[in-house]
């Protein structure tokens, strides 16, 4: 490329280090902007694809170990002789850059650039596959400059590169064994979360194959269920979901209900001054409030008629329990106070109590368990943090951020790899759903 | 025709000669105290450090260099126990900024409970001591309210307050000073307290 814009005997080194810079321009920011293109499509298609990625890796590892044979796909053009004498230096360097700075208007002797294609939409952050993909260009701009410099002969390094081909082929098979691996591991590092805003509503409650949540209606709230193969389900004055199943566990005027949400069938309720119901069936939660205390309760329903029911923990009535989670026989809950909040997790079979999280600066509110993970909401004046972290290690992380005193998370829900929280105003109370792909 | 950067060159050269004739060192570093307060602190912070009392480092009455405790509002304004408070009205503050009554529940300007999505009153939130409290968990020390001093600010007296501690670094970072602090204690971040009286 490089005798390119200066043939031999003909144009000066100014002239070639003009046009050097404008190839190297036009290759970095097309390369850019194919990256950011690839970004926002990731962005758009909300989906984790880290392991399709890697996978992709591996199969062009193989293909590039002569292991297997796939073709590529790539437009076998050369940029366009004549505009070399049909346009100035600096458009046609430029227009050089460009063409194959995006890569995928010319020749593709490796199959790493669909790799890195991948890797960006599987990325989903515009900002981050573009910088990424404008080193492509920046590698596209040296490889035009490199055999220049310190080269009597440009072609003599062309060859002598040539000759290495057979190192630089198995260094790119390294390199997409080491990409697979770090995209296999990518979503549990963090790398893939995707959120998604779904619509009004709080309280989320969530199995794999069911979304709940409450709506508020002028004042009065209704539970809606959405099955994945199904009819949306609406109960009217019903409020805070939870569900287990084909069972639906929620509040209302008289208590706490559990129904059969697919037949509506009753099949267990607790009265009084209850609410705030988790469902791990046979074991439901609630909180019983009175004037002096508030108490956090769960009912085992092994025998429907005649339900045991067990104190988990007692606070003042000025003091607040939460919504509590139960799964895998755990429960878990947050207790907030004028001096600290902190987050509570216990072993239903042997009581054994451990605090997840305590501060005496932050609100620590709302969390929800799995098996492996709980989640929680860290706010402060300025932020809304959604936190995450596995009972097996005390490692924990935020997936998922608003800032600002009006835009602020509040109740919970966890299954498998994705959370759901409630997004809401303080200043109009209205509340969105989102769900956290992580 | 000039090259761009001596267009620049030329461009900076007058714009410091002009300033240099035109105004004192004082009343230059005041608009320009101002003018950095009112990009980084806001206008309400702005429009209180006028120039003629811009002997204030950050907040009125302290001309040292130690940075703010850190606080739900940015500024750590303080009652007489330590806790928040709002720092233009000197209205009780939760940790998470909001106005709250005696009993510490949130509370709109009308004194009204906050309420959430639900429909349902906001839970309490912690409301902790800036320096005992807030500088414990952040930065791990074992801090305390002691040093202070005294100075008049918006027409009433105004207790500047050391938050101490065993650290050799205060809160920006750089090596700390004793100050007004005891005990072998050292300055590492400051607050303020408004009295109300008129001097």
């Amino acid at each position: 490329m490089v005798e390119t814009f200066t043939p031999a005997v003909c144009g000066s080194r100014r002239r070639q280090r003009l046009a050097l810079a404008g190839f190297a321009v036009g290759a970095v920011a097309a390369s850019a902007l194919v990256g950011a293109a690839l970004g926002a499509v990731g962005a758009v298609l909300g989906t984790q694809l880290a392991f399709l990625v890697a996978a992709l890796a591996l199969l062009a590892a193989a293909r590039e170990a002569g292991i297997v044979r796939v073709p590529l796909p790539q437009l076998r053009r050369q940029v366009p002789e004549r505009w070399r004498s049909e346009l100035p230096l600096p458009v046609w360097s430029v227009g050089y850059g460009i063409g194959l700075g995006l890569g995928f208007l010319t020749f593709q002797p490796v199959a790493t650039f669909w790799v890195a294609c991948a890797a960006a939409v599987a990325l989903g952050k515009p900002l981050a596959a573009g910088l990424c993909f404008a080193a492509y260009g920046a590698g596209r701009a040296l490889m035009a400059a490199w055999p220049r410099y310190g080269q009597p002969d440009p072609t003599a390094a062309v060859e002598g590169l040539a000759r290495r081909r057979r190192f630089l082929l198995l260094g790119n098979v390294v390199a997409l064994l080491v990409c697979a691996g770090l995209l296999a591991a990518a979503p549990t590092a963090g790398a893939a979360i995707q959120t998604q805003a779904l619509g009004a509503g709080l309280d989320p409650a969530a199995t794999w194959s069911v979304v709940g949540r409450a709506r508020m209606n002028s004042g009065s709230s209704t539970v809606l269920l959405e099955p994945r193969d199904g009819t949306p389900i609406a109960i009217a004055g019903a409020a805070a979901p939870a569900v287990d199943g084909g069972l639906l566990a929620y509040d209302d005027a008289q208590g706490v209900k559990v129904i059969n949400w697919r037949t509506g069938e009753l099949v267990a309720s607790v009265g009084g001054q209850v609410a705030k119901p988790a469902l791990d069936w046979p074991l439901l939660a609630f909180v019983r409030t009175d004037s002096t205390y508030k108490r956090l309760v769960v009912a085992d329903f092994t025998d429907p008629a005649s339900p045991v029911e067990r104190v988990i923990v007692r606070i003042s009535a000025g003091n607040d329990l939460g919504r509590p989670s139960l799964a895998a026989g755990r429960i878990a809950w947050h207790k907030l106070t004028a001096t600290s909040s902190t987050i509570f997790a216990q072993r239903l079979a042997t009581g054994r109590r451990s605090v997840i999280a305590r501060s005496s600066v932050f609100v620590l509110a709302n969390p929800s368990i799995t098996s492996t993970r709980i989640v929680w909401v860290r706010q402060s004046s300025r932020s809304s943090i959604l936190r995450l972290r596995r009972w097996a290690s005390p490692a924990v992380r935020g997936i998922y951020r608003t800032t600002g005193s009006t835009r602020l998370l509040w109740t919970t829900a966890l299954t498998g790899r994705t959370a759901y929280v409630t997004r809401w105003s303080l200043r109009t109370g209205a509340s969105t759903l989102v769900r956290v792909n992580f | 025709m000039r090259r761009p950067d001596e267009l620049v060159d030329g461009a900076a050269h007058a714009l410091s000669t002009r300033l240099a004739g035109g105004l004192t060192r004082r009343s230059f570093l005041g608009r320009m105290g101002g003018a950095v307060l009112a990009l980084t602190g806001g206008a309400a912070v702005a429009a209180a450090v006028r120039p003629e009392e811009s002997e204030a480092f950050h907040l009125c009455g302290h001309i040292w260099t130690t940075g703010s405790c850190p606080s739900p509002m940015g500024w750590p304004r303080i009652d007489r126990q330590g806790y928040p408070l709002r720092p233009g009205d000197g209205r009780p503050i939760d940790n998470l900024g909001r106005l709250v009554n005696a009993e510490g529940f949130a509370i709109d300007s009308a004194g009204e409970r906050l309420v959430g999505p639900d429909g349902e009153p906001l839970p309490r939130a912690p409301r902790t001591r800036l320096c005992e409290e807030w500088i414990k968990e952040r930065y791990g020390l074992n801090s305390h309210t002691q040093g202070s001093w005294y100075r008049c600010c918006g027409n009433q007296i105004r207790k500047l307050v050391d938050c101490c501690s065993r650290s050799t670094r205060r809160i920006n970072g750089d090596a700390s000073l004793v100050g007004y602090c005891w005990n072998g204690n050292r300055v590492f971040c400051v607050m303020y307290y408004d009295s109300g009286l008129s001097c």
